[in-house]
């Protein structure tokens, strides 16, 4: 009896895994196309784009890539883009929190209104206020610097604050009722009780914010002008010209290399996203 | 609005100076000849830049100047090193360089426009030049040509007049293009058919059957803007006075020949058209041989010969067989324009001389954006080029001999024309409406668009 | 519930520990950074909305113009709003039942759940960048991947997928299947929120995988559903890249994303105030959806006491 349920176990163990590996394949084949084709000569790219391996393996778009354009490298806009994916991100992740704990927690007048305005600004298109928020950057003298890319994250951003609060609404009030009567402010709650359990979702806000500043071109692109500030989304974007010629080979083997530092940053970052409140043993 | 060109003039220099290359592959005697007449060249503008250099150290101040382009790798790279050229020779002008990619260019560059701090010099394509100009953002550069800062001496009239509006100069053209359709010689070979220098429509559509009938490769016809102006041009008028003016008949022609090669089994079918997507240069149905010929201008015939791998020639467009006037046409690749908010005008027109007759700054931007204007600097950098940018050079100097003046800068709205067409065009492909429907509900369309841009 | 102790007199550490007050210094970085980054150019964007303007000449007051045009006379509104809610209609959805699928599937914690979480977060870390447009072309090409696959299982197909009208927008929908990584990540911090006591009572109790999954993982993960909800709806309404890098709404319009026309009106056609009037009826479309599933939120959302 106990023999059979091994077995059992470990048969759909082995299901589990054939499954989860396999489906994984499916997954990521895509991307595997696009890392292959980054070895591929640019006309191969497009002319055998069914076979996945490359005839040969080239290093060429990546010597090509990296040079970067007009004596800028790959190494300066990897720099530029840690810099503001990094600056933003703190912010960000820090400012929602904090703000989304007010949501969460207190009752104050005019909650409603300010909780509307930041629902309305995760569902304002960027493309239609970009030109008033140039005139707006402009008149403050931040164009050109990474001010505009950086400064407003650090206000919160409606759907780190979104994230958090639906979080700590899921911790049980019993915590902060109890902290309360050990003489804790509102503050200390935040800091000793809430901040630890939301954890996973402080996590989750990093990875995503990384990851999006990382991509933004937008930004980059109307606010900054030397290209010594360029960041490697929005130099990604310069391998391509539609007017004379594009080298694609060198944009896929740069666009691999940027997948590299968001990769890196989700490994590290995802081991917390399991330490939930059950590992911590706290129950409502 | 219609202006004069004196496309023959430039036709006649550059043939001239073609005609000397030509030889020169072929026999070693001349071979040093068109390398002397660089040498030259390069002299006389070295002594016009110690003139100039030593002008401005009189003056000594320190002049920023902001430029901004579009472009990829390559022309990025050559125009920064160009910009150190002329920083190396002028130490008294910094110029601080910006570029991106050709859809984030105009975002970012209206975005500049509203909040008032253009670049001193802007790279300018035709299609936007009108709405610039109208907007007062340009500054007007007659005064540089009238009182020589910008030499156009051996540059053709017609080239200081594409980039002309209402009799004024507002952009510099920096190259010459030409429309021209790219084809696949060893399919052309293999089928057994001559593609003329520049064939009819009708004869286009008889290769294309043969070609399918003997091959199996399809045909592409271009159902764009600019097969319409030039089939409009066919019947001499232009694409934007018939729409203004209303008339039809042009349109119901371009409409009635894309719907006969839609038909046609030898043409590619509009599913693997917008699969394909022949806007993008590597994507392009010649590439992958689905197709034997395609649709460009001649800037874009390196890159697509490169996308394809193998060798690929050009014939102009074809014309409508019954045509009464020659529709070709030389079109600026793209312009410098001067910012009328820019502080340093003067400076800004200096470098844009330089730029476009200075000898040696072209040896480093060889002719990425197009044939340069500058006869002689054109001449002067031809024996530097490899066999496929000669081939274009070629091309366009053929052009040049039979062409007609370019349609006037795109009126606004354009944009929403452009992509109206493409629209009305699949509309066609995918069997909803007969041509004359098609046409004259583009026209009745694009006619009201152009009216609401106007006001 | 949590009244302050009815001192006459406060400290100003009392004062400041009232939720009222405390409220608002929490939210205060968030009112600063509105007001003076986002409120302005909001209004802005609303005024010229009521504006013919060409981003380059000053705007031009022109009443309701924009909007009667809109409603009365723009054939392409109708379609690409037609296009948008077919798309959000399915990929919100699927994409949402795909990330909770693979979610529960990976919340179970084993030596390679670290590699899995990876693996299948990695199409979501593209993101949206020119390559992936080239990627999905080529993998939906009439000789492409897809195409191979479904005749390697013996169906015979050279379906030009991006070239016609009936599935282009499927392969925008499969995209968003595709990239369900950011979902999955907050629904695997959902499920690890779920006190594992729960689980345990309930198998004393003899509850099978089934019941638990209905009686215990959903009703506890319905914050995490609703956040979800709300925002893959805003994400789909607001789709834009893929539509613009991909098909550019062709064939004939079929994929053409509201946001893509909202962008083409503002700065291909050079038509900012009607592309500000496309924008403001879709905020307050989607704020209008957002409002209703608030609403209907005590209905269905399980929060802790």
């Amino acid at each position: 009896m106990e023999k059979s349920y091994k077995t059992k176990r470990k048969i759909i163990t082995a299901i589990y895994h054939i499954f989860t590996f396999c489906f994984a394949m499916v997954m990521i084949y895509p991307l595997l196309w696009m890392v292959m084709s980054s070895f591929k000569d640019t006309n191969e790219i497009f002319r055998t784009a069914q076979n996945l391996f490359p005839s040969q393996f080239r290093l060429d778009n990546y010597v090509t890539g990296w040079k970067g354009f007009a004596g800028y490298g790959f190494d300066i806009f990897f720099k530029n883009s840690i810099i503001i994916a990094g600056l933003s991100t703190i912010g960000a992740v820090i400012s929602s929190a904090i703000v989304a704990y007010g949501f969460a927690r207190c009752e104050f007048k005019g909650k409603g209104f300010w909780f509307a305005c930041m629902l309305l600004s995760m569902m304002l298109p960027f493309q239609v206020i970009m030109i008033p928020q140039y005139i707006l950057f402009n008149r403050l003298g931040w164009v050109g610097s990474y001010l505009p890319l950086i400064v407003p994250q650090w206000f919160g951003q409606g759907f780190f604050i979104f994230l958090n609060l639906q979080f700590i609404k899921g911790i049980p009030k019993d915590l902060d009722e109890a902290a309360k009567i050990d003489g804790c402010s509102i503050y200390a709650i935040f800091i000793r009780i809430i901040l630890p359990l939301i954890k996973p979702s402080l996590v989750t806000s990093a990875i995503f914010s990384f990851m999006w500043r990382w991509d933004d071109f937008l930004a980059a692109l109307i606010y900054l002008s030397d290209p010594v500030k360029y960041p490697v989304s929005y130099a990604l974007k310069m391998f391509s010209d539609p007017t004379a010629g594009s080298d694609w080979g060198a944009m896929f083997a740069m666009a691999t290399l940027s997948l590299i530092p968001i990769f890196l940053i989700f490994l590290t970052m995802q081991k917390y996203l399991v330490e939930g409140i059950a590992s911590t043993g706290i129950k409502g | 609005m219609k202006r004069k060109v004196m496309a023959l003039s430039m036709a006649a220099v550059m043939a001239a100076s073609l005609a000397g290359c030509g030889g020169g592959s072929s026999s070693n005697t001349t071979t040093a000849a068109p390398a002397n007449d660089t040498t030259t060249a390069a002299q006389t503008t070295a002594a016009a830049q110690t003139e100039t250099t030593a002008a401005q150290a009189a003056s000594g101040e320190q002049v920023n100047l902001k430029i901004c382009w579009w472009g990829n790798q390559i022309r990025n790279d050559v125009t920064k090193q160009a910009a150190d050229l002329y920083m190396s020779l002028n130490p008294n002008v910094k110029i601080d360089i910006e570029f991106t990619d050709w859809s984030g260019y105009w975002d970012k560059l209206s975005a500049m426009a509203a909040g008032g701090n253009l670049p001193d010099i802007i790279q300018m394509d035709y299609s936007y030049l009108n709405q610039y100009q109208k907007s007062n953002q340009l500054a007007d550069l007659t005064p540089y040509l009238e009182d020589g800062t910008i030499d156009h001496s051996k540059i053709p009239d017609s080239i200081i007049e594409s980039g002309s509006v209402d009799g004024k100069c507002y952009a510099l053209s920096l190259g010459s293009n030409a429309p021209v359709m790219i084809y696949d010689k060893a399919i052309t070979d293999e089928a057994g058919v001559t593609i003329p220098e520049q064939p009819t429509i009708e004869e286009l559509y008889d290769i294309g059957n043969t070609i399918y009938e003997k091959t199996g490769v399809k045909t592409y016809y271009d159902g764009g803007m600019n097969m319409m102006a030039i089939i409009a041009r066919g019947n001499g008028s232009h694409i934007f006075d018939d729409i203004e003016n209303n008339v039809v008949d042009n349109l119901t022609k371009h409409f009635t020949y894309v719907d006969q090669f839609n038909k046609a089994e030898a043409a590619i079918s509009p599913d693997l058209l917008a699969e394909k997507n022949p806007d993008v240069v590597e994507t392009k149905p010649i590439v992958d041989s689905t197709t034997w010929n395609d649709f460009s201008f001649s800037n874009q015939f390196v890159s697509v010969v490169k996308a394809a791998g193998r060798d690929l020639a050009m014939c102009m467009y074809p014309q409508a067989a019954e045509a009464t006037s020659q529709p070709m046409y030389l079109k600026p690749s793209q312009f410098f324009s001067i910012a009328e908010t820019s502080q340093n005008k003067d400076e800004a027109a200096k470098f844009l001389n330089w730029f476009t007759n200075d000898v040696d700054c072209n040896k480093i931007l060889m002719g990425e954006r197009g044939v340069p204007i500058n006869t002689d600097v054109a001449e002067a950098i031809m024996g530097d080029l490899d066999e496929d940018s000669k081939l274009v050079f070629e091309y366009v100097t053929s052009v040049g001999e039979i062409a007609t003046p370019i349609d006037a800068p795109d009126p606004a709205g354009k944009g929403e024309i452009e992509a109206l067409g493409k629209t009305k065009v699949e509309d066609l492909r995918y069997g909803d409406g007969t041509a004359e429907d098609i046409a004259a509900s583009f026209l009745a369309e694009s006619n009201k668009i152009l009216t609401e841009a106007a006001q | 519930m949590s009244k302050p102790t009815t001192a006459p007199k406060r400290t100003l550490a009392q004062k400041l520990n009232r939720e009222q007050v405390a409220g608002y210094i929490f939210v205060l970085p968030f009112i600063i950074g509105f007001l003076a980054f986002l409120a302005l150019p909001m209004l802005m964007s609303f005024a010229f909305s009521f504006t013919r303007y060409n981003i380059l000449e000053s705007p031009t007051f022109i009443g309701f113009q924009n909007y009667i045009e809109m409603f009365t006379n723009d054939a392409k509104f109708v379609k690409s709003f037609g296009v948008t809610l077919y798309y959000a209609l399915f990929s919100v959805p699927l994409r949402l039942i795909m990330a909770l699928a693979v979610a529960m599937l990976l919340v179970k914690n084993s030596k390679l759940s670290g590699f899995y979480r990876a693996v299948y977060y990695l199409p979501s870390i593209i993101g949206s960048s020119v390559a992936v447009a080239i990627l999905w072309k080529r993998m939906f090409a009439s000789d492409g991947v897809v195409n191979a696959l479904l005749q390697s299982i013996g169906i015979p197909c050279d379906i030009a997928w991006l070239g016609r009208q009936d599935t282009a927008i499927w392969t925008l929908i499969i995209l968003a299947i595709w990239q369900f990584g950011s979902s999955m990540l907050i629904f695997l911090s959902g499920l690890k929120q779920i006190p594992v006591s729960l689980y345990e009572s309930a198998t004393v109790d003899g509850a099978n995988g089934f019941q638990k999954f209905f009686k215990i993982t959903l009703p506890m993960l319905t914050p995490t559903i609703f956040f979800n909800l709300i925002n893959q709806l805003i994400n789909g309404f607001m789709a834009f890249t893929q539509s613009y890098i991909i098909t550019q709404g062709k064939p004939r319009d079929s994929t053409l994303f509201y946001t893509v026309y909202m962008y083409q009106s503002s700065f291909t056609y050079n038509k900012l105030g009607y592309g500000c009037a496309l924008a403001w009826f879709m905020t307050l479309f989607v704020a209008l959806l957002t409002l209703i599933l608030f609403k209907t939120q005590n209905k269905w959302v399980y929060y802790e006491a």
